[in-house]
């Protein structure tokens, strides 16, 4: 019974019906092979019929017609349809979690205020390049995680970007106090722990500042590195005013007093391919991201969706032929008249082909 | 009549049969031309947009929900529900997910169509972790009136699940005043947990479970704002060295209930709704009955009308002539 089973499964993989108890009907499909649509009429003796494999093949073909009016009729009624099925293809593209900083200065515009009349804030101007650099990016799969003053999972890995950007949309909403940027990373890397695939695999971390990372979170994320080799950008949106990742500052270079230049440096320090871009404006930010997309371009396999397609009314089209066919044959159908006296031996000797 | 003179003049008294047999298929023919042209019609809908908002302030750990014998806490009870709740939301119907501590609601992403992005939202959900709280307080007035702000900008309706529980309690038992407009949005608060009280796990730092809060652990009064009333009368009471008495608070607040009244009073003040969660189909029914549905159009087909004469049709044909008599009564008349 194996192979029955394998057969069904391969039909219902690719074929459904939305309404599996109408295909009971099915069984009528039987009727046609017990009944005609033709007037049954006796004939005196069974003798006077001619062998004839023509009319023999004819009635043959119009009960397999019956037979099939009602099996595409059933088919249709139930919703016989394609399902909807997934292509796999190649492109260009990674797998990518966001990691967005909620923190409340991302509320400011880059002068480090609140904006006032044409200025963005950092948050909005973010959101709308990202939700740009997410709709340039058609095969990705992304992931959007965020911390402030704790790490939030908000979407895991998926392929439909319209909830990504819905939780884009999101990051330009008031935020918390802090910026635990260490537990956001590590969050950020764990989405990719149960990840076999081969693609190129980012993380895009999106922040306007950093703090101290705890020892035993940096341990954590050391550890998280070596195990899941991704890519690491790090977008800062730098205020004007506050200090450079880059270079050096002339007093003290503590992490205490340099948390962005530190956290600089100790992401230099896992040995992932690592670059961190410096915005100081919108305009930076779009040549960051576009930096990004460019580099992100490796072999991805997607999956790409066609569509679920209805088949019930070729179903019914089929139905139609049959009937028509019947129709035609029942229009052809002949029955002998009572004749007159003098030409009965005629009228018996044509009965109707088709009586049978 | 003189058609059947002709042919029988040609030699053949042969008569075209038009009997009952030949009408049913005609008609089946005409109904598979109907159901082939049949118009799609459109019908509408009720989808819903909707924000839902989790509370995950530490009382959402108590165990006092059971699932197949196992305790449950109310955290996973409240998001069981959330995914039944997506699940069973019409196509269209749009859902955005929020936390809430502290005295915030936190909007993770904005309402997303519910059929395309169900996989992406059913994990959101289920990714909800009470490690996501920020602050321990657990200001949950607060943080509805937070989430109706946000509900409005969204135009969507707010569930909010929570079980109610202040943190510290409210100063002199009052809810704060609400600044918005009561039932300018719609929606329901929805009551998480039994109603008697239980104990409240406690955590280390390192998110391991130590035990339990004792009474001492949490704040049993609110002493900000003025003191109560009934002050002067309590032990050890200084207008100005102890205006709330001289002793230690004492009270029940390390154990935690819903709050069904408080809850009550919290949703006729905002004009929200109020159901106790008590399993997936009667959240889905209370959010049907408190939400307000927007009317989509959906096509649907009506070729199935049609097809259905046409198959009552054939079958009547083909069964009529399976059980009359198999064989000719008579011989046609001479």
């Amino acid at each position: 019974m194996s192979w029955a089973g394998s057969i069904l499964d391969g039909l219902t993989r690719d074929w459904g019906v939305d309404h599996p108890l109408v295909l009971a009907l099915m069984a009528l499909a039987l009727l046609p092979f017990l009944a005609t649509p033709f007037v049954r009429r006796g004939i005196p003796s069974a003798a006077l019929v001619p062998v004839d494999p023509l009319s023999r093949a004819v009635a043959a073909a119009l009960r397999l017609a019956g037979c099939l009016a009602i099996l595409a009729l059933v088919l249709g009624l139930a919703g016989l349809h394609r399902r909807e099925q997934s292509v796999e293809r190649e492109g260009t593209g990674a797998h990518l979690v966001l990691l967005f900083d909620r923190s409340s200065s991302m509320d400011n515009s880059f002068a480090d205020r609140a904006p006032t009349g044409d200025q963005e804030s950092k948050s909005a101007a973010a959101k709308r390049l990202l939700a740009e650099f997410v709709a340039r990016r058609p095969h990705d799969r992304i992931g959007v995680a965020a911390f402030s003053t704790s790490p939030m999972p908000v979407l895991p890995l998926t392929d439909h970007h319209e909830v990504v950007d819905a939780a884009i949309d999101a990051i330009d909403r008031p935020g918390l106090a802090f910026t635990d940027v260490g537990r956001g990373l590590a969050l950020a890397f764990s989405y990719f722990a149960d990840d076999t695939d081969e693609t190129s695999r980012a993380v895009l971390l999106v922040s306007d500042g950093a703090a101290l990372i705890d020892r035993r979170v940096q341990d954590a994320l050391r550890d998280a590195a070596a195990r899941t080799p991704v890519h690491l950008y790090w977008l800062f949106l730098r205020s004007r005013g506050s200090p450079g990742i880059f270079e050096v500052p002339p007093g003290e270079d503590t992490p205490q007093a340099n948390p962005e230049r530190h956290l600089h440096l100790f992401l230099q320090g896992l040995g992932l391919p690592y670059r961190a871009f410096e915005a100081t404006s919108p305009q930076a930010v779009a040549d960051a991201i576009a930096e990004i997309d460019r580099q992100e371009t490796r072999p991805i396999r997607y999956v790409e969706r066609v569509p679920r397609r209805d088949l019930a009314r070729p179903a019914f089209m089929v139905a139609g032929f049959a009937v028509a066919l019947l129709l035609a044959a029942k229009l052809a159908e002949r029955r002998l008249a009572p004749a007159r006296r003098t030409r009965a031996p005629a009228a018996e000797a044509a009965p109707a082909r088709r009586a049978a | 009549m003189n058609r059947v003179a002709r042919v029988a003049t040609a030699g053949a008294p042969l008569v075209p049969a038009r009997d009952w047999r030949f009408w049913l298929l005609l008609v089946a023919l005409l109904a598979l031309l109907a159901a082939l042209l049949a118009p799609r019609v459109a019908l509408t809908r009720p989808a819903r947009d909707i924000l839902l908002v989790i509370d995950v302030t530490g009382s959402m750990n108590v165990r006092d929900y059971a699932t197949g014998g196992a305790p449950q806490t109310r955290l996973a009870a409240a998001k069981q529900a959330a995914r039944a709740l997506l699940a069973g939301l019409p196509c269209q119907s749009r859902l955005g997910l929020g936390i809430f501590t502290e005295r915030r609601s936190f909007l993770l992403f904005e309402p997303a169509e519910v059929c395309e992005n169900f996989a992406a939202i059913d994990g959101a959900i289920d990714g909800l972790d009470w490690r996501m709280a920020w602050e321990g307080d657990s200001y949950v007035t607060s943080g509805v009136h937070a989430a109706l702000a946000l509900a409005a900008g969204l135009k969507s309706d707010l569930v909010f699940m929570t079980d109610g529980q202040e943190a510290p309690p409210l100063a002199g038992g009052r809810l704060p005043a609400f600044d918005g407009k009561p039932g300018e949005v719609a929606g329901l608060l929805v009551g998480v947990g039994r109603t008697d009280p239980s104990p409240i796990p406690k955590f280390d730092q390192d998110g391991r479970e130590v035990g339990f809060y004792s009474e001492q652990d949490v704040p049993q009064e609110n002493r900000s704002g003025p003191p109560p009333e009934d002050a002067p009368s309590r032990a050890g009471w200084n207008p100005r060295n102890a205006p709330w008495g001289g002793e230690p608070a004492t009270g029940t607040e390390h154990l935690s209930g819903m709050r069904e009244e408080h809850l009550r009073a919290l949703a006729a003040q905002t004009g929200l709704g109020f159901a106790p969660l008590d399993g997936a189909p009667g959240l889905i029914a209370a959010v049907e009955a408190d939400t307000r549905a927007r009317p989509v159009v959906t096509r649907i087909d009506t070729a199935a009308v049609p097809a259905a004469l046409a198959l009552f049709c054939l079958g009547v044909l083909f069964g009529l002539g399976a059980i009359s008599s198999r064989r000719p009564g008579r011989l046609p008349v001479q």
